[in-house]
């Protein structure tokens, strides 16, 4: 049986999506087989990040929530697409997007879905792709699908920023994930500005949270101006972005 | 001229090696030049179509900026050779050169430095000896240097330590002394960026952790004192056995 890991950050603008379409890209390129479900069924944005648009996008997790299709038909193979990443072709990795469809997204978020039936599509996925690694984007805060992403989870990441907000909100994530027995977590920090003694964060954090800080990714402007367009650890793997990211990956791959 | 003359053209790097007769030839081609301060030996921009030799004195390679007004490539004394690149490239000077004092030069032209070749090929041979030396030299510092600047680009300074000095031949061209210049500039260089950034590292702030520890239990108990947590939970461990069963 593989993992199932759940990204989280307490506010937005963490940049997780990019840092999980990252990991998740990194891990199959280690001949993994990885998934990733955006379920941030409100604000959804990984999808950009392998290539899917409105044009593109075939049956989403909107679909199968509603009973529309099954769990199997929302996935989308990035190891047959094209261009920058096509360093992943023939890897295994899946994306299962949800909607990027205004009026399905606002459909869902009025009606609601049932949250067994994500937790069994989730199950099932996991079996009949046989994955390695479930990588589980999450809306931030703590609301109840993100509450049963990190319920369900066999290692959890919490991506924070080096600010108090961040610091503060983090803790309850981490007082929840305890208190759910998730077996692993792990801390990591992004958007790291110039200019402050991270070596010496790095011991406050693992203190106050008793868990590993696994890697401090600089703020990346050039990630910035890229807007999404692909995946960074591919094109600049040099970067100190990306060399951070790496060792992220490394901690990923140890935990057992 | 005679015997003072080879002995001053010995001394001459160029012309290292070289049998006395060769250099008896050499002698007895070359005009002598005598300069007084402030003279021209030549213009920027003139044909350069012979080498001369400073036997005595000082001279200033010049050239001037955009104002017109002279800038001082260099200096050159005693024993060293200008003009030798123009004789072989027959590009025009590259710069003026005017003496500083009285200065006493030998003029040697491509035409009897050709046919002095042509009839001497180990004077050729040698020259040309001489040229790919001073361009080995001269690479394996490029090298160097090459190499240094990717470890600093990486903040790997562990090399100055182990940094030798430039390994000096008795005589010394110019080219080597320019050289050698650049490689103490170099290092000198990598010692003061590496103390900048060792000082720029004791300026970062250090940032301090701060969790509000109320808050922190009030808003974990707001998110678990619900029906859905409860359930949840329960959830989560039955799932989690099941799983760890298939394991």
């Amino acid at each position: 049986m593989g993992q199932i890991v759940s990204i989280h950050s307490f506010r937005g603008g963490t940049g997780k999506s990019n840092v999980i379409a990252n990991l998740a890209a990194q891990i199959a390129l280690a001949d993994k087989r990885v998934g990733v479900v955006d379920s941030d069924i409100q604000s959804p944005g990984i999808h950009v990040l392998f290539g899917l648009d409105e044009t593109n996008t075939g049956n989403t997790l909107n679909d199968f929530l509603h009973g529309h299709c099954t769990i199997r038909e929302v996935a989308y193979s990035i190891g047959d697409s094209t261009g920058q990443r096509a360093q992943l072709a023939g890897k295994h990795l899946w994306l299962f997007p949800s909607s990027i469809r205004g009026r399905e997204i606002s459909q869902i978020l009025r009606e609601g879905f049932d949250i067994n039936l994500l937790n069994t599509g989730l199950q099932t996925l996991m079996k009949e792709f046989d994955l390695d690694y479930l990588f589980i984007d999450t809306h931030p805060g703590l609301n109840e699908e993100t509450l049963l992403s990190i319920a369900i989870s066999d290692l959890l990441i919490v991506i924070l920023r080096p600010d108090n907000q961040d610091f503060q909100g983090t803790a309850v994530t981490v007082d929840v994930a305890r208190s759910l027995d998730v077996p692993n977590l792990q801390l990591m920090v992004n958007k790291a500005v110039p200019g402050y003694d991270y070596d010496d964060l790095k011991e406050q954090i693992e203190g106050a949270y008793r868990a590993p800080l696994t890697g401090i990714l600089p703020l990346n402007f050039e990630l910035a101006k890229n807007a999404s367009k692909d995946l960074f650890s591919l094109s600049a793997p040099g970067h100190p972005w990306s060399q951070e990211l790496r060792k992220v990956t490394e901690a990923i791959l140890s935990v057992q | 001229m005679g015997q003072k003359t080879i002995t001053q053209l010995k001394s001459i790097i160029w012309f290292d090696g070289l049998p006395d007769d060769m250099l008896a030839v050499l002698a007895q081609k070359a005009h002598k030049r005598k300069l007084s301060k402030g003279e021209i030996l030549f213009n920027k921009g003139d044909r350069g179509d012979s080498l001369f030799v400073i036997l005595s004195g000082w001279v200033k390679i010049v050239t001037q900026d955009i104002n017109n007004n002279e800038v001082i490539l260099n200096k050159v004394g005693t024993g060293e050779i200008i003009g030798e690149m123009a004789l072989l490239d027959h590009e025009p000077r590259s710069a003026g050169v005017v003496a500083l004092e009285k200065t006493s030069a030998l003029e040697l032209n491509r035409e009897d430095f050709m046919e002095i070749m042509k009839g001497q090929p180990d004077l050729a041979l040698s020259l040309i000896r001489n040229l790919s030396s001073r361009l080995r030299h001269n690479t394996s510092y490029i090298e160097k240097i090459t190499e240094m600047s990717r470890r600093v680009a990486k903040g790997d300074y562990s090399f100055i330590g182990e940094t030798q000095p430039v390994k000096t031949s008795e005589k010394k061209g110019r080219e080597q002394e320019k050289i050698g210049q650049l490689m103490a500039e170099f290092t000198a260089m990598v010692q003061d960026v590496r103390q900048r950034e060792e000082e720029l590292k004791k300026q970062v702030q250090k940032l301090t952790l701060q969790i509000d520890e109320k808050k922190r239990k009030r808003a974990f108990e707001d998110i678990t004192n619900s029906d859905f947590y409860a359930q949840l939970k329960d959830q989560a461990k039955n799932l989690r056995e099941q799983r760890m069963d298939n394991k």
